[in-house]
């Protein structure tokens, strides 16, 4: 870092030198002065680094590595615990409720990922424009976001009453009998995607209005005078200018989706039998309920795996280059 | 690979926070010398109290009674609930900071017992003959553990099967001979199921008082009924033909006389309310008015399942001493102090059940109500869960192997079996 500022120094003051006897000495006084303002901000970058430093240090890096050393023992809450190498890895590879949760987590996210980011950008399309009550709509399509995932998960679970829900009431209006939404092992899970992307259209939707707000008018105006009609305009100025958005609502989606918990614990516990299970849910049943610690961890691992293919795949799909 | 140059290795890469527990076992007993001038806290875990001011008042008269003998010494509380019980033991172990006390559920003993998480009770004097002379006999064995005993019974959580008389009557049913063998609990529960034109069940003929993920329980009581206890001797004892055909009874019920899963939002078993004519109660109904009221308590009778031996399911608040302690006779001391006859008759009001004590029959609570009364004098039909030392990893499996029979998704034979192997 510093060589680079040294070697940049000298076209920055270049102008000075030549134009006194002194000159050379005055091009070495600033040179020193320069790298020593730069070893100065070294050292302020690296104190403001400091914090996020032992903040990742302690809540990140440490977490991870003891993941991947509990991992490879049979660690389980009690005094006696053993090396067991790759053996965790083995039996997950046979475990049911495994299997039946990492389908499952895939599946969700690659059914919640894709519908919720498209139907968030169709509705902050919708909430550009300059129309009356824009203010309540958009807070009405954001409320979800804000509201602990318990809480929306307890109304939820009051819609799909097989008895006497909101839902079950809908469709008997229309003729059609009660469904067991939360109890048939067919369909608890896309029950439970409905909510993951009703819940999650509120935060996608806002960064999406903000990017569509950020796209420059002139460029607009411009191809409205060449004659493009709206879809046009859409997909040749306003879409190219989403990437940076579509690229982070995509990693913070799928991220948000693998670490699905809270809606899963609430509404199905993992059931019917193991159908709604899924990874984070079996990780926690297997870390504190079965109190298997080490086996909890090798699933961890996997997860963590299965996030970073999930996100280098999303980067290849949009093009994303490095400096993203 | 041996465990201490991985110890090394583990602290010296920050794992402390994980790995805090392993190691050294008890330290001296600080509260084994005069009681008067022991001083410090006791950790306390419990989910015996809820976080009303009522039980938290209920608490505080446990405490008093524990500090007219430990006058300096203090009660740290937590309380728990049973969700979250098993998260509070095992972060509180691998923090090292482990409780004194812990109040858990029959079905816990032997794991933790296994995993030297409790103390064996010999060691503040307590013996196997004064756990059966002084509380429930039949509880006996959910709290020991190779032959020692590990837990102290606080209060039973006992269940029976209810039934409107009215609607026996109403079915053409004799409300004087109620069913009890599993064909003719599945004829009556036929004959009591309310359906609308379309055929579906408008009003369940049984309630088995389950949720989706909860049957294990009701497999439990149904199998007991049979005689066949869930575990013999630590072993699995449910992959046999009475575990088959208990199974295939139970599936053959769900969505004929009961929806599967099906639960009213206060998740109170539905005979209560009047929403099914039978079904699963717990340990107590109150029958003033702030609960079902005198005339609903005057309609509904209790019977047990008797397949070839009774079977009341029974659960329960078991006081345990951590093997960590430091503090093993103040422990000890204040599980007595819970088991005070009003300490244990206001814990089992608290949580509708009964105390577990020898005369639990004579006990206020008991007295009070007629499902309390009637499953007191059943106590010695107790049929408990639980019993293998990796019967936590395994009640998961069962919740949702049980499901998966229910629902047609696998066999009895193929889920008991794989249960089976796994509980071994």
């Amino acid at each position: 870092m510093s060589n680079l500022a040294t070697k940049a120094a000298p076209s920055r003051t270049g102008t000075a030198t030549g134009h006194s006897k002194d000159g050379a000495a005055t091009k070495g006084t600033r040179l020193v002065k320069r790298r020593s303002v730069t070893h100065k901000q070294v050292r302020a970058g690296w104190l403001l680094l400091t914090p996020a430093l032992l903040h990742s240090t302690i809540f990140i890096s440490v977490p991870t590595i003891a993941a991947l050393f509990l991992s490879m023992t049979d660690y389980n809450f009690s005094g006696d615990w053993t090396w067991v190498g790759f053996d965790n890895f083995v039996e997950l590879m046979g475990d049911q409720n495994f299997k039946t949760a990492f389908v499952n987590t895939v599946v969700y996210a690659l059914v919640v990922v894709p519908i919720s980011m498209g139907l968030a950008l169709l509705i902050a399309l919708g909430l550009n424009q300059k129309l009356r009550g824009m203010a309540f709509f958009r807070t009405a399509f954001y409320i979800p976001t804000v509201t602990a995932t318990v809480a929306v998960a307890t109304v939820w679970l009051w819609i799909y009453n097989p008895g006497a829900g909101l839902a079950n009431g809908a469709l008997s209006f229309f003729g059609f009998g009660p469904q067991p939404f939360l109890s048939s092992p067919d369909a608890a899970l896309p029950s439970l995607m409905l909510v993951g992307i009703w819940q999650g259209l509120g935060a996608k939707m806002v960064i999406y209005l903000a990017a569509l707000q950020g796209v420059s008018r002139e460029l607009v105006e411009a191809a409205d005078l060449d004659g493009a009609n709206r879809w046009q305009v859409f997909k040749h100025v306003k879409w190219p200018a989403l990437a940076p958005a579509q690229f982070f609502v995509l990693i913070t989606s799928i991220v948000g989706t693998f670490q699905v918990y809270d809606l899963v614990y609430v509404m199905t516990k993992g059931g019917p039998g193991i159908s709604t299970n899924v990874l984070v849910l079996d990780i926690y049943n297997d870390a504190f309920q079965g109190m298997r610690l080490g086996y909890a961890s090798a699933e961890t691992v996997i997860m963590i795996l299965l996030i970073s293919a999930f996100i280098i795949v999303g980067r290849k799909l949009q093009g994303a280059d490095k400096s993203e | 690979m041996k465990k201490n140059a991985l110890t090394v290795l583990a602290m010296s890469a920050g794992l402390a926070l994980t790995l805090g527990a392993c190691g050294s076992s008890s330290a001296a007993d600080s509260s084994g010398g005069d009681p008067a001038t022991a001083t410090g806290s006791l950790r306390v875990m419990i989910p015996t109290y809820p976080l009303s001011n009522e039980g938290k008042a209920e608490f505080q008269k446990v405490v008093d009674d524990f500090n007219k003998t430990y006058p300096k010494m203090t009660i740290e509380p937590d309380f728990v609930t049973y969700d979250n019980m098993n998260e509070k033991i095992s972060t509180s172990i691998a923090s090292g900071s482990g409780y004194d006390v812990l109040v858990t559920g029959i079905g816990w003993i032997q794991p933790f017992a296994a995993k030297k998480v409790f103390k064996d009770l010999a060691e503040v004097g307590v013996t196997r003959e004064d756990v059966s002379t002084n509380t429930v006999e039949a509880m006996l064995p959910a709290v020991t553990h190779d032959n020692k005993v590990y837990g102290y019974p606080l209060i039973a959580d006992a269940r029976a099967v209810a039934f409107r008389k009215s609607a026996f009557i109403e079915a053409g049913l004799d409300p004087e001979k109620p069913p009890t063998t599993m064909a003719q609990l599945k004829a009556a529960a036929e004959k009591l199921t309310k359906r609308d034109a379309a055929g579906t069940i408008t009003r369940p003929g049984f309630d088995f008082w389950a949720a989706s993920g909860a049957y294990r329980q009701v497999f439990t009581t149904f199998l007991a009924s049979t005689g066949t206890p869930l575990f013999k001797d630590g072993k699995p004892n449910f992959n046999n033909e009475e575990g088959v055909e208990t199974l295939e009874w139970m599936k053959s019920m769900v969505n004929n006389v009961q929806s599967f899963g099906q639960q009213n939002s206060a998740k109170k078993p539905l005979v209560y309310t009047n929403e099914a004519p039978m079904g699963m109660v717990g340990g107590a109904v109150d029958c003033s008015e702030k609960g079902i009221g005198q005339a609903n308590c005057d309609d509904l009778s209790f019977f047990l399942l008797d397949n070839g031996a009774k079977a009341e399911f029974v659960g329960g608040d078991i006081a345990s001493i951590g093997a960590k302690t430091k503090n093993s006779q103040a422990a000890w001391t204040f599980i007595e102090s819970l088991t005070k006859p009003e300490a244990n008759n206001a814990q089992a009001k608290l949580n509708s059940k009964i105390p577990a004590t020898k005369t639990t029959a004579e006990t206020g609570q008991a007295q009070s109500n007629p499902l309390s009364k009637f499953v007191a004098a059943n106590l010695s039909h107790a049929a408990y869960e639980g019993g293998a030392t990796n019967w936590l990893e395994v009640r998961k499996s069962f919740n949702s192997g049980l499901d998966e029979v229910l629902l047609g998704k696998r066999t009895a034979e193929e889920v008991l079996s794989s249960l089976a192997a796994l509980s071994k």
